[in-house]
């Protein structure tokens, strides 16, 4: 019962934030179907016994194996669709196969149905008008989802408006190693981080902002939440004179840590691998994760100490959600659309938590619009995360929502040139 | 001479013609479709006006001159370095061998069996064996010349690029040193003992003798050395650090920005490393005609 409430409490936060933006992105009517399709019927009828091509990154052989028998299998028996999943070693990679597909004038048949794709992607396809839509809302487990929260409707600040459907949702925050420190000793916010790092010299770093470390950049947000001290006034439109008040003293309260970060901060790791690397070998104390199951997905891949425990801080834990993508020159839509809709399933939202997938990520649907059956095999998946997973009820609470999609390069590039450079 | 062995001028441009044709079509098309981006055409978001905004960007705007121009000097001294460094060890190497009685066939393997393995194998190797929690700290670690990681010296991932240049070393010595002692191993066997018999010292059977007859292909393999590193993106980007970086990171970073519009500056850049990889070549062209010349 008290993990249902905690979810209560995100949904809570989640709409309570998005008033603001939900007036008027709500206001256009829903989709009815599919474009392109008669009825769900008709996409379930034109799917099957095709193949469906999904890219994805492929750097976890369990999240590859989990995909593999977790989804394809379901596919195959259900909607007799077959499952092919076509690893990419970064999702960018994807995305300039249908971008090279596009000038080279292949406007049909492309080779690629559907992406796993994130905001930056998102945004890059959108710009170029290459994705199939809008289809989101118009698959039956859209229900199930809460559109009205801007966490879903904007993926990086960017306005999904149908055009891709969530799979699962993130939360960043800490891994620490409980066989090296006690928790007593773990910071609980940026001013105890700060006093940490001078109390230990080199055993801190952080993912370096930019691309590939879009978790960098999210804790670089958080610090700037506390330092302006709080979230709810970045919320909305980007909001250039805030920023240039409070950026300097981002910089400031970063680069006061530098003498004692991991390799005096001449350096930063480039990703959430590396990261984990380092905290692996015992060369830095803290790594982050953005999976609800915690550090679980990295212990059961045998990465970091099977000791490894999740914290978060008590406020500013940024959270949002992931999604799939159809191609406008998809070569099979209607088996994509029924992918993205087996993804939303309450059984396989359930399934797709546990750390042992590699995945590890929240739900994406809305727990209080799941049957009373459902609701409870979603609690329950939720309390058996285990010991690596941190305490969902402090998660929930320090929950914010990220910035507008401008601060994303705004605030790669300036930390570059003044944290990094200087 | 057979007229079969002497064909005509026809008859050789019809015999190259799939090579060149390849060639032109493949690398001569891709070069202009990336002068075409990098002069701002990108029809895909509606950009069609040619511009050299792209260029005047990464040479004097404040988003991308001090990368830019860092990275001119980074990519500049660790070719440089890298080359120069291969280029003794080879020459040092190959004589070496080449002065072996015994085994020669033996040390001739150990010298160049790194040659088939890839950088990109030669950089994550570098990686597990000399980073401060790699195969090596942990050694010292056990002997208990140092206590924890951090007291290990940085030697990938440092702001100097010496990982880079120790991979790069690592991996060109071999393919320079084959190259000259292929030379040496061809040269006629009576210049040695004919210098030693007219009294010169080992330097000067060296200096006059052996140095002369390796410099052109020395010289050669050299300038390919320093053409690749350049250009080359993998070593750069798995030991070096996010600043400074190499030219070609750079590049790539842009190509994959999530922004469009920042496609033509990572052509533009591209293809200001290209005019310095063959602005190599000239100057190989150059010295290879004064070194003709002098002898």
């Amino acid at each position: 019962m008290k993990h249902l409430r905690h979810l209560v409490i995100v949904t809570l936060l989640l709409l309570t934030m998005g008033n603001a933006w939900a007036q008027d992105e709500t206001a256009e009517a829903p989709f009815e179907t599919p474009p392109g399709f008669a009825s769900w019927d008709d996409v379930l009828q034109q799917a099957k016994g095709t193949t469906v091509n999904w890219y994805m990154w492929g750097g976890s052989d369990a999240i590859n194996a989990f995909v593999d028998d977790f989804y394809g299998t379901v596919l195959q028996d259900e909607y007799g669709i077959t499952l092919n999943r076509v690893p990419v070693a970064d999702t960018v990679d994807a995305i300039n196969l249908v971008l090279s597909e596009a000038e080279a004038g292949k406007t049909e048949g492309g080779s690629v149905d559907m992406i796993w794709i994130n905001g930056e992607n998102f945004f890059t396809l959108r710009q170029a008008d290459l994705l199939y839509g809008p289809w989101a809302q118009t698959i039956p487990n859209s229900t199930l989802v809460d559109w009205e929260s801007p966490a879903v409707a904007f993926d990086f600040g960017v306005p999904v408006e149908g055009y891709e459907s969530p799979w699962s949702s993130a939360q960043l925050h800490f891994i620490y190693d409980s066989s090296r420190m006690s928790a007593e000793d773990l910071p609980h916010n940026y001013d105890e981080l700060t006093a940490w790092i001078a109390a230990h010299p080199g055993r801190f770093t952080y993912i370096a902002p930019g691309p590939g470390g879009y978790m960098g950049t999210r804790f670089v947000k958080q610090v700037l939440y506390h330092v302006s001290g709080g979230d709810e006034q970045w919320n909305g439109e980007w909001n250039p004179t805030l920023y240039a008040e409070w950026s300097p003293k981002l910089w400031d309260y970063l680069n006061a840590w530098k003498p004692n970060l991991w390799r005096s901060g001449e350096t930063y790791p480039a990703n959430e691998n590396e990261l984990a690397q380092l905290f692996a070998n015992g060369e830095v104390d803290f790594a982050m994760t953005q999976a609800t199951a915690g550090a679980g997905p990295y212990i059961a891949a045998g990465l970091i100490p099977e000791t490894s425990r999740a914290f978060t801080f008590e406020q500013y834990s940024i959270g949002d959600y992931n999604y799939v993508a159809i191609m406008k020159n998809a070569p099979n839509k209607a088996a994509s659309l029924v992918l993205a809709n087996l993804l939303l399933r309450p059984d396989r939202q359930a399934g797709h938590i546990r750390p042992e997938t590699g995945f590890g990520l929240g739900y994406a649907i809305d727990i209080n619009r799941v049957s009373d059956d459902d609701r409870a095999m979603l609690q329950k998946a939720f309390a058996d995360l285990g010991d690596g997973a941190a305490d969902p009820a402090a998660l929930s609470a320090a929950f914010a929502p990220d910035m507008a999609p401008e601060s994303q390069s705004i605030i790669e590039a300036d930390w570059e040139a003044n944290v990094l450079r200087k | 001479m057979s007229s079969e062995s002497n064909p005509s001028r026809w008859h050789i441009a019809i015999l190259l013609a799939p090579a060149v044709i390849v060639l032109l079509v493949l690398f001569g098309g891709g070069l202009i479709y990336s002068l075409l981006q990098s002069l701002g055409w990108q029809p895909l978001i509606g950009q069609t006006r040619l511009s050299l905004d792209a260029y005047t960007n990464l040479l004097f705007s404040p988003d991308y001159a001090e990368v830019f121009w860092s990275g001119l000097a980074f990519s500049l001294w660790v070719s440089g370095l890298s080359t120069v460094i291969s280029a003794i060890l080879a020459v040092a190497i190959a004589l070496l061998i080449y002065q072996t009685a015994r085994g020669i066939r033996l040390w001739t393997f150990l010298f160049q069996f790194n040659l088939p393995v890839p950088h990109l194998v030669a950089a994550v190797g570098m990686l597990f064996l000399l980073s401060q929690s790699g195969l090596i700290s942990r050694g010292t670690v056990a002997l208990g010349l140092t206590s924890t990681p951090a007291d290990f010296p940085i030697l990938v991932r440092d702001t100097a690029g010496l990982g880079i240049i120790i991979a790069y070393v690592w991996k060109e010595t071999p393919f320079i040193g084959v190259i000259v002692l292929g030379v040496l191993r061809s040269m006629s066997d009576s210049y040695d003992p004919a210098a030693r018999n007219l009294g010169a010292n080992g330097w000067q059977r060296f200096r006059y003798i052996l140095l002369p007859l390796i410099t052109p292909s020395l010289l050669s393999s050299s300038l390919i050395v320093f053409a690749f590193t350049f250009g080359a993106y993998e070593i750069p980007a798995l030991l070096g650090v996010r600043f400074p970086r190499g030219l070609p990171v750079t590049a790539l970073r842009l190509f994959t920005d999530a922004d469009l519009n920042a496609r033509s500056e990572a052509m533009a850049l591209s293809l200001l490393i290209t005019l310095m990889t063959s602005l190599v070549i000239v100057v190989y062209l150059w010295l290879r005609g004064i070194a003709e010349r002098l002898t």
